[in-house]
């Protein structure tokens, strides 16, 4: 691992709260702590209110996303949380001429960057961007670059920058512990997470669109309360912490108001079930897209209300002309 | 239908055989949608000089123009939060130079062809970041364009009127100042004074008294 020499770093193994003995030892207490999905498998994380766009003022448009931890019933023994949360900053930058050693382009040059921060997940991530982010910025930008009219906006180009200020688990941190490896499935949590907070951003921005675009995960889970014990259910946005064994998941970008997806990345074995993971992805981001538009909407009148009430006080100016004019 | 009163992208505005579409929306499958967030406006749709598309049929009655503003508009410089050329005027908007826009450029660099400018206002608006941009010899003006020396006609630092011809190639836009009102609008001295102009061609030093030739834009 190349590591990073111009900075100090904080130590690689991460800084979450110490663990117990009694943790590593007594399994049975370990996995008394594991969390468990208490909403249904069509009920999402509510993002309500914690959608907002304008909040960096340098930035020609940019919003921020935070979708909670999933509340578990337990009560809390121990100081490490269950699950993490992820929140997203979106700033972008531009539209804006090219610099001079980019060829001449007719339509909008986009170009996207997701980075987590060093402490966005349990174990410290570093300054330099690695192959996970590089990967998330490429299909953060597919799924963009299907919703933009570029052609709007000649010799000119967009940054898209996200950052991860808190990343979703590929697992429960339990499973760390007693040696299991997460299979990445945290990723996908966070592209959908990129693409609808990047949508707000870009609606902030004034970059023409031909709709919104907003994420969506559903997973395939093995449900180990059925009878069998192998038992498959779909469950839309799920917290991956909270399934111990997960058989297939999808994040997908989905434009709504077309029925078209711009984005669509699948990890797992999906087996003959795909179109039903693809359709509850589907599902989870019409859930974010409701969330989005009443925050756009909010946004739109913030930024309007000055000019509806200079609207209103010329009406009132010519109304007393007029008045005067009529007793004159 | 009524029109909603504002919109997001991709909401359906009414159908493109009612209206016409206007900036900040697009068209899919013959109806109007919106492309960018904010107020809706339906406005009578000017009516194109003959002279400009003499072949292109005219519709019996012109459609109105479903446009969404970008930005609130220039009405609201009374804003508390305006700066002192307007809203926006601290942060600049998002606004592209097009072909037959008006532009305010500063001269950056004088050559033997050409002279480098950089765009700062676009149609009355101050842009976020300047563009790069050229006015070659020949586009000084209408007249004698073979005798235009361009370091006779602008200074590095002049204040420049004129119109885009081109969006140009990758790094500029080409603009055009041949037309009596495209021009100098301010001018420095060589001793570095602000000077007024006099005839079409020259400007004065109120200081030192002495002429410079420019290409001078006829005062508004």
């Amino acid at each position: 691992m190349n590591t990073d020499r111009r900075r100090i770093n904080g130590p690689s193994g991460g800084t979450s709260a110490p663990l117990f003995v009694q943790a590593v030892k007594d399994v049975g207490y370990l996995q008394s702590l594991r969390p468990e999905r208490t909403r249904g498998p069509n009920e999402l994380r509510t993002i309500c209110k914690l959608l907002q766009t304008s909040i960096v003022p340098s930035a020609s448009g940019s919003a921020y996303l935070e979708i909670p931890m999933s509340r578990s019933t337990t009560t809390p023994t121990t100081l490490i949380k269950p699950s993490s949360a992820l929140k997203l900053v979106c700033s972008i930058q531009g539209p804006k001429p090219l610099p001079r050693s980019v060829p001449y382009s007719p339509s909008l040059v986009l170009t996207t960057t997701v980075k987590f921060a060093p402490f966005a997940s349990r174990t410290r991530r570093g300054y330099i961007r690695d192959a996970v982010e590089r990967d998330l910025g490429v299909h953060l930008e597919t799924a963009l670059r299907g919703v933009i009219i570029g052609e709007r906006w000649p010799k000119s180009g967009v940054e898209v920058v996200v950052t991860v200020l808190e990343g979703d688990e590929d697992g429960w941190w339990g499973d760390d512990e007693l040696g299991a490896k997460g299979g990445g499935w945290g990723v996908l949590n966070v592209l959908a997470g990129c693409i609808t907070v990047s949508s707000a951003a870009i609606a902030d921005a004034g970059i023409d669109c031909v709709d919104i675009v907003s994420g969506g995960v559903a997973a395939i889970i093995r449900n180990p309360g059925s009878k069998k014990g192998n038992e498959v259910v779909r469950v839309l946005d799920p917290c991956f912490a909270d399934h111990k064994d997960i058989v297939a998941a999808c994040a997908v970008g989905y434009l709504a108001g077309r029925d078209e997806i711009t984005e669509a990345w699948t990890k797992g074995n999906v087996g003959a079930r795909g179109n039903e993971l693809m359709e509850g992805a589907t599902h989870a981001a019409v859930g974010s897209l409701s969330v989005l538009k009443e925050a756009l909407l909010e946004a739109v009148e913030a930024k309007y209300q000055g000019q509806a009430t200079v609207g209103k006080l010329s009406a009132k100016k010519t109304e007393t002309t007029e008045d005067v004019d009529m007793s004159g | 239908m009524a029109l909603p009163t504002v919109a997001l992208p991709g909401q359906l505005l009414g159908p493109a055989t009612k209206y016409a579409p206007g900036p900040g929306t697009h068209i899919h499958d013959s109806n109007i949608y919106a492309s960018i967030a904010g107020p809706v406006t339906s406005a009578p749709t000017p009516t194109p000089k003959p002279s400009t598309n003499p072949s292109t049929s005219k519709p019996t009655k012109p459609l109105p123009l479903l446009s969404i503003s970008r930005k609130p508009s220039s009405s609201s410089a009374f804003a508390p939060d305006a700066g002192i050329l307007g809203i926006n005027s601290g942060g600049g908007s998002n606004i592209l130079p097009e072909v037959d826009s008006e532009v305010l450029a500063r001269v950056t660099r004088l050559g033997q062809r050409f002279a480098t400018v950089e765009i700062l206002v676009v149609g009355g608006e101050v842009t976020r970041e300047g563009f790069q941009g050229v006015v070659r010899r020949e586009d000084v003006r209408g007249t004698e364009k073979d005798k235009v020396k361009v370091e006779e006609v602008f200074r590095v630092g002049d204040l420049v009127r004129g119109v885009v011809i081109s969006l140009g190639d990758q790094s500029n836009y080409y603009i055009s100042t041949a037309q009596n009102e495209y021009g100098v609008v301010m001018a420095t001295s060589a001793a570095g004074n602000q000077m007024y102009p006099i005839s079409w061609k020259e400007f004065r030093d109120p200081k030192t008294g002495k002429n410079e030739t420019r290409k001078v834009a006829k005062p508004l």
